[in-house]
């Protein structure tokens, strides 16, 4: 999985690409917006991520560039809070998702690996599993170790989701805005709360613990090597 | 440039000073001219009526040669008295005093009725009187009589009465204007104050007040009206320090936090799960300050304006459950029951109504005792949108007005907790007040409840 980095700020640029890298992906960084273009242009990048402001080329220019030279690779934009119809644009303009500085790593890595996932057609799996954790998506059941856990609909939209991204850090924000559709910066106090009721019914009464707190990070579901 | 103040009233009274005496010279002075037309007229009259006697009485015209003589006594001392008596055959039957009589009165025709008149020969002014008078003597055609008396004197009194009336004038408007002057000083002196007060103003002297006790009517308003003025000044003065100081103060903590807590952990080797461990609470700590910094910008954004909210229909209903979804967790936990009454629509931004309804949530479940119920009451009458958000226990009074500041939260002990930096009834506020609308709070029945209106 090849990602390019178009962003300006050394260290923000730098820590980025390092983020990813270490998160197992291939990351290239442009400094400036002219060669991002021509980077995006030739490297058959599965995923670019886009600040929009830049030197020279901004990221609207290079994003109606690519887009208008049939370039569809997906495009998360970082935009600074005070620009309140970047988002806007940035969607008219062909762009696949945002994320608003100064943001989560965790959540950057969570979206990009979610656009990432978009292109490749999977079947659907009818169960998710991790360690004795079964979720039967059509009966809408959960078991574990052979017991019936009787979760609330939202509880199991929550294990759905840490079951599909197992291993994955998954931040409050992602959480709040993926389950809830909760888009801003909202109670993270509500998620905490919802994940130990869930680790209460899931976890408490079972080994391992498959849900586990990242300090600082969020929340991820793992089978403890 | 305008002309001062004190110098268009001061004008303006020296103007009405001089119409007044003006006026009342005219008039006293026709008056006295009047009495003297009268006053000669009568003494002409009198002395006509002598001359007619003596004419009657003479009865041949023997008695008309000795009437002269006559006459000479009879005017004897009536030195400003001149009278002639012209024969039928229009000879001067007699002249008093010879060249005094005035010639004019010599040519001067009868017209008819004894008519008065004025006329001036040289510096001398006279006012005469001519008329027939028969004569005792059969068959002699009327004489003709013609008086004049010397008005010069009266003429004189009047020119001097016209001179002292003009100076009058001249010092009354001077000293009028005077009057004016001072009048409009002492009556401006509140507003010199003003002035004063105004130019020494600055932020650390926004106390001071005006007392508007002492000031005229007139002035009172505008003094009422500075006070007033200066009291919003300072109050917004006040909010702007007392967030600055806040926003110092909560951003200090999390910074401190962050300072003293890297210190320690690099004063000496530290194994890695304890690098991992500061790391993350550091991180804690910088989603804190990032999460204030944003909602900071979106306040001040709100506040200048610059955030448009869209207008769409939002079915209040669906959010509102939505966000019981959301706290659902939250709400089970600590024992509180969530209940929605009634649905209603509004056009909104959805995005910031869901945010202000989520932060008003959020507000009343921390604030809710266990098992106790969060009342969302929504309704639509006249073209507005209510939002009642309703749970038990009352809101200390003292804390009612200081509610939707930013950085309240209640209790000036919980700041530090972290548990919210008290931003949430603000953004709350504003995003209502962008739409038109408001949030407000009280006090009902036990209950703590906030109303959002949306048009």
């Amino acid at each position: 999985m090849k990602i390019l980095i178009v962003e300006d700020e050394p260290k923000t640029g730098e820590y980025l690409r390092q983020g990813l890298t270490e998160a197992g992906l291939v990351a290239d960084l442009a400094r400036d917006g002219w060669d991002g273009l021509q980077l995006a242009r030739g490297g058959g990048y599965d995923l670019v991520i886009l600040d929009v402001m830049l030197p020279g080329l901004d990221g609207w220019g290079v994003l109606r560039e690519l887009r208008a030279g049939g370039v569809d690779v997906p495009v998360l934009f970082l935009t600074a809070r005070d620009q309140i119809d970047d988002r806007v644009k940035g969607l008219e303009l062909g762009a696949d998702d945002y994320l608003v500085k100064p943001f989560a790593f965790a959540e950057l890595l969570a979206r990009a690996r979610t656009l990432l996932r978009r292109g490749r057609t999977t079947v659907e799996p009818t169960l998710l599993t991790a360690a004795d954790l079964e979720l039967d998506l059509l009966r809408r059941r959960a078991r574990r170790a052979g017991r019936a856990i009787d979760l609330t609909a939202k509880e199991f939209a929550l294990l759905e989701l840490f079951l599909r991204r197992q291993g994955e850090v998954l931040p409050r924000g992602l959480i709040a805005s993926l389950v809830w559709d909760m888009n801003f910066d909202s109670d993270t106090n509500v998620i905490d709360v919802a994940v130990r009721r869930l680790r209460a019914k899931v976890d408490d009464d079972f080994q391992p613990r498959l849900i586990r707190t990242v300090r600082g990070m969020g929340y991820v579901l793992e089978v403890p090597a | 440039m305008n002309p001062s103040l004190t110098a268009r009233i001061s004008l303006l009274f020296a103007i009405g000073a001089a119409l007044v005496l003006l006026l009342l010279g005219w008039v006293v002075a026709r008056a006295v001219d009047a009495h003297f037309v009268e006053m000669d007229r009568h003494e002409l009259d009198g002395k006509l009526a002598l001359v007619r006697n003596l004419l009657a009485r003479a009865q041949q015209r023997e008695a008309l040669a000795a009437l002269p003589r006559q006459l000479d006594d009879a005017l004897v001392g009536h030195h400003h008295l001149a009278v002639a008596l012209i024969a039928p055959d229009g000879a001067t039957h007699f002249a008093s005093d010879g060249g005094r009589v005035p010639r004019a009165l010599l040519t001067a025709s009868p017209g008819g009725a004894a008519r008065v008149w004025h006329w001036h020969e040289g510096d001398r002014h006279w006012r005469g009187l001519a008329a027939d008078a028969a004569s005792g003597v059969p068959g002699l055609a009327p004489h003709r009589v013609v008086l004049a008396l010397d008005i010069t004197h009266h003429e004189r009194f009047m020119a001097e009465f016209r001179h002292a009336l003009a100076w009058s004038v001249a010092l009354a408007m001077l000293f009028t204007a005077a009057l004016g002057w001072a009048a409009t000083r002492a009556g401006l002196q509140p507003l010199r104050r003003i002035t004063a007060l105004a130019e020494n103003l600055s932020a650390s002297h926004l106390h001071q007040r005006l007392p508007e006790a002492p000031l005229p009517a007139e002035i009172r308003a505008l003094a009422a009206a500075f006070n007033t003025m200066l009291a919003r000044l300072e109050d917004s003065f006040r909010r702007l320090s007392e967030f600055s100081a806040d926003l110092a103060h909560e951003l200090r903590t999390p910074l401190s936090n962050l300072m003293t807590q890297t210190q320690v952990a690099l004063t000496r080797a530290r194994t890695l799960e304890e690098y991992r461990e500061l790391l993350g609470s550091n991180l804690e700590e910088y989603e804190r300050l990032a999460r204030m910094t944003g909602d900071m910008l979106f306040l001040a954004q709100a506040d200048n304006r610059l955030l448009e909210p869209r207008r769409e229909p939002v079915a209040l209903a669906a959010e509102v459950d939505k966000l019981f979804e959301f706290y659902d967790a939250l709400a089970a936990d600590r024992g509180v029951h969530l209940v929605r009454q009634g649905s209603a629509d509004a056009m909104a931004d959805r995005g910031m109504v869901r945010r202000a309804l989520s932060n008003l949530l959020s507000n009343a479940l921390r604030h809710c005792p266990a098992d106790g119920t969060v009342v969302v009451a929504l309704s639509r009458a006249a073209g507005t949108t209510r939002v009642e958000v309703a749970n038990p226990g009352e809101i200390a009074a003292e804390l009612l007005p200081r509610l939707f500041e930013r950085f309240h939260t209640g209790d000036p002990a919980r700041r530090i907790s972290g548990e919210g930096a008290g931003l949430g009834l603000a953004i709350a506020r504003s995003i209502a007040r962008m739409h038109g609308g408001d949030l407000v709070a009280r006090n009902e029945r036990g209950q703590a409840v906030f109303t959002l209106t949306l048009p």
